[in-house]
């Protein structure tokens, strides 16, 4: 079975920054932001959004994103949520004034995507905390937390079986693939994203 | 010198990215712009009135080079244009010539570093807003410094990491390679909140002298 993922980019003509860790079988496509609507909304089975997009053309695009999840896609979206793209989504809740205990993350290992990625790898990069996250995008009734700062408190990173079909995986802070090229267990997260968007739940499974 | 821009247009453009929402929707950095302008929205009708466009850090470089006429116009014309960092503008301004620097994020883990910027013009008039400890986190580049500009935080390589130039154009030019909308809207590095409530507070009063 081949899986094609598309990755959405706001620089015209760039290639996805993690294209040579994705599964065997699995094409990553790079999509220029202002294209989004051309792509026909079943033609992959994932979708996964950085954190420098315009988030308010994305927005704009609600109605191809819901088509997208009755299709049975896969949202990967980084970045603080200042535009909410579904009605159950709200914006980004800043930690206020962290300190450095609430920068700490912890994360569900149980999920594939983070599975036997040291929480610690990914709090710090050369000794210094909050690439991960410094907060949240409020997680909607019946998300599964997997990631979490400020004690268990703030859910950084949530998975949402989106009602009518597909998922939604949340990650509130800088892109979850910055760690690929890491020397660190955290290396491991960018090609089990992959393989969990190219593998999870099959589309007419939705 | 200057002249005055109290009662004219101060336009911000807006990426629609996260950071900018949060930067410029910040309202704890007071009232300092007329008009928040979406990138979608802008053309030249829209920054016809404008005595000040502000172009934040970040802004999609592929949207400036597309859009340079609209900038260059403002410059031209005699107004005052505001460039900041990562914008890429030596791709789409003419005579901006940046030099990358690789971005050192980790030069405060050893108590014996600095950044090495430095005080340029001390006499300019930014400095009454902020300090240039409020200026240090990190920076991505340094420009050039065209004769007659000013360079007001000089780079420890040589050149400006934010030059102030009324000399090259028929209107003023800020180019800075600092990125404080992305940091203050990101919720990611206290120094760049401080740079960027002095620095909005000057535009704000009109970049007095």
């Amino acid at each position: 079975m081949s899986a094609r993922l598309a990755y959405l980019s706001p620089r015209r003509g760039r290639r996805a920054p993690f294209d040579d860790l994705a599964p065997p079988h699995t094409t990553v496509e790079s999509v220029h932001e202002a294209d989004l609507a051309t792509l026909p909304p079943d033609a992959c089975q994932a979708l996964l959004v950085p954190m420098h997009i315009d988030q308010r053309r994305f927005a704009g695009n609600a109605a191809w994103i819901d088509a997208f999840f009755r299709a049975g896609g896969t949202l990967v979206f980084n970045g603080l949520l200042a535009y909410p793209f579904r009605p159950e989504l709200r914006i980004f809740e800043p930690i206020q004034r962290p300190g450095l205990s609430a920068l700490h993350v912890a994360v569900d290992q149980s999920h594939p995507v983070w599975h036997g990625v040291d929480a610690a790898d990914l709090t710090f990069r050369r000794g210094v905390a909050g690439f991960y996250g410094r907060g949240a995008n409020p997680p909607p009734e019946g998300a599964r937390i997997v990631g979490t700062l400020a004690r268990g408190r703030v859910p950084v990173d949530w998975e949402w079986a989106v009602p009518g079909g597909g998922r939604l995986l949340m990650h509130a802070g800088n892109d979850l693939w910055m760690y690929a090229r890491d020397d660190t267990s955290a290396a491991a997260l960018t090609p089990q994203l992959l393989s969990w968007c190219a593998h999870g739940r099959a589309r007419d499974a939705a | 010198m200057t002249a005055t821009i109290v009662g004219t247009r101060l336009t911000v453009l807006d990426g629609g990215t996260s950071y900018h929402a949060f930067a410029i929707g910040d309202d704890s950095l007071g009232r300092w712009y007329d008009r928040r302008l979406y990138v979608e929205a802008a053309d030249a009708d829209a920054l016809a009135d404008s005595a000040v466009v502000v172009v934040p850090c970040r802004l999609n470089p592929d949207w400036l080079a597309a859009h340079a006429d609209l900038l260059i116009d403002v410059l031209r014309r005699g107004d005052t244009l505001v460039v900041m960092g990562e914008t890429e503008p030596e791709r789409w301004l003419p005579d901006a010539d940046q030099t990358p620097v690789p971005t050192n994020f980790w030069w405060w883990l050893d108590p014996e570093a600095e950044l090495g910027l430095t005080v340029g013009a001390a006499t300019h008039g930014l400095y009454r807003y902020l300090s240039l400890a409020d200026a240090i986190w990190h920076y991505h580049g340094h420009f050039q410094v065209p004769p007659g500009a000013v360079s007001v935080i000089d780079a420890p390589e040589g050149g400006s990491v934010l030059v102030d130039d009324r000399a090259s154009w028929p209107g003023r030019l800020l180019l800075t390679s600092l990125d404080p909308f992305y940091h203050h809207g990101s919720f990611f590095m206290p120094a760049a909140s401080r740079f960027l409530r002095g620095f909005c507070r000057w535009l704000g009063d009109g970049l007095p002298d």
